[in-house]
């Protein structure tokens, strides 16, 4: 754990410009999960910088969208169980619960989590993806993975999951069918009955969804004792 | 109009937009789409790709609106960090943007100052825009260039540090510095 804090108001600065990379971004991360919502300091620098950073877009002359974009927005607004067809009421259906679900994970866990503005950008990825009328919704044990036909990324959302044995994490792992080792896709973060993460990963290779029980702390090497798995 | 009470009518407005009110979505349009256009197209240079990105953003404001929380901060902070990081993220996925955004460069000193006809300029932006580029005036040249290539460019400080062949850790210190003199004058200014 950082305790300079200078250092770590370099991170900060740095992350609000979304300028860091490598190793500096994977420490901001940290900071911002451990260190910055337990250090009131460290809060209040974050809420500056992220005002100052939308401050610098002043910067910039405003102009004038194209006068298409509101209508094509307008368009979008259309109230979304109108625009579906027939044949999948099921995935609307499914589509609400994950909206509803999705929604209080952006009132619990992405707080706590201190790196709101990236969270908030994967939720409303996956409710955008949700919300499609192509999109899968594929259960995975308790959790569903929500993806679409052709994309390089999936959501694995859940609700009401049982926690992790004491000492133990939930991974995911992508499974081939050409003989390949597994590739590990994450830990799949658990808190308070939800879990929530999104995954990039090559639609060409991946066959099968495993998700895992493993020590917390070990090294993701290879595949522990799988609990839920799902076909691609 | 002072900036607190554009600040206040945002809050209705989103109030209003999480009860899926469109009319608070037009003026949350009316309002935000020239600025985050203007930075979506600086970002991106091309005119469809800065499209999609305020497209992207509102429609996200639209289908989850919850994603902002009054407790941290001004909507225009939300909103407008929203479009930069998915411009900057639109432009890191499209690295051949990069002589484009030149170009677009370019083309903004071309099309001159401030109000593209047709712009929607509220007083209290207007004023904090001036605001905002007073405080940059008072920047030392050589922090003003990384803050610019890293928000403006959507290069990270590694590439910063190639390009202006410093060191990471100088590109560091500029750039946190840069940003507590802004944060002290635009203090000052808020308190006047």
């Amino acid at each position: 754990m950082i305790e300079d804090h200078e250092r770590i108001e370099e991170l900060l600065a740095g992350y609000v410009l979304r300028s860091l990379s490598g190793e500096d971004a994977v420490e901001a991360d940290e900071l911002l999960s451990d260190h910055v919502p337990v250090c009131g300091r460290c809060r209040d620098t974050l809420t500056d910088f992220q005002s100052l950073s939308a401050d610098l877009a002043l910067d910039t002359p405003p102009v004038a969208p194209p006068e298409t974009l509101l209508p094509r927005l307008h368009r979008e607004l259309e109230p979304v169980p109108h625009r579906r067809r027939t044949g999948q009421l099921v995935a609307v259906a499914a589509s609400v619960a994950l909206v509803a679900g999705l929604a209080g994970i952006s009132l619990t866990q992405f707080v706590r989590a201190g790196d709101r503005q990236a969270r908030a950008d994967d939720m409303a990825a996956a409710l955008d993806l949700a919300r499609q009328p192509q999109a899968d919704l594929v259960p995975v044990g308790p959790a569903t993975e929500i993806s679409a036909p052709g994309a390089d990324e999936f959501f694995l959302y859940g609700t009401g999951v049982q926690a992790p044995p004491a000492g133990s994490v939930y991974r995911v792992w992508l499974v081939s069918d050409t003989g390949a080792p597994p590739t590990y896709a994450g830990e799949l973060p658990y808190e308070d009955g939800v879990v929530f993460l999104k995954v990039t990963f090559d639609p060409a290779s991946f066959t099968e969804l495993d998700v895992t029980v493993e020590p917390s702390g070990s090294a993701p090497s290879a595949p522990g004792t799988v609990v839920w798995t799902a076909a691609a | 109009m002072g900036v607190r009470e554009g600040d206040r009518e945002d809050l209705e407005l989103h109030r209003r937009l999480t009860t899926g009110d469109r009319g608070a979505f037009d003026e949350l349009y009316r309002r935000y789409a020239s600025a985050a256009y203007g930075l979506a197209y600086r970002l991106t240079g091309q005119q469809i790709l800065a499209q999609d990105v305020v497209h992207d953003a509102y429609m996200a404001l639209w289908r989850a609106p919850e994603a902002y929380d009054p407790a941290r901060g001004a909507f225009r902070t939300f909103f407008l960090s929203l479009v930069h990081h998915r411009a900057v993220d639109t432009v890191r996925r499209e690295e051949r943007l990069r002589k484009r955004q030149e170009r677009a460069a370019n083309l903004e000193r071309v099309a001159g100052e401030d109000v593209a006809e047709g712009v929607v300029n509220e007083a209290w932006v207007a004023i904090r825009r001036r605001e905002v580029r007073e405080a940059l005036t008072t920047l030392p040249p050589e922090q003003r260039q990384v803050l610019e290539m890293a928000y403006f460019d959507g290069k990270t400080q590694v590439v910063i540090a190639e390009e202006l062949q410093i060191p990471i850790g100088t590109v560091k210190t500029r750039t946190l510095a840069a940003m507590r003199k802004l944060r002290r004058a635009l203090d000052q200014e808020d308190d006047v």
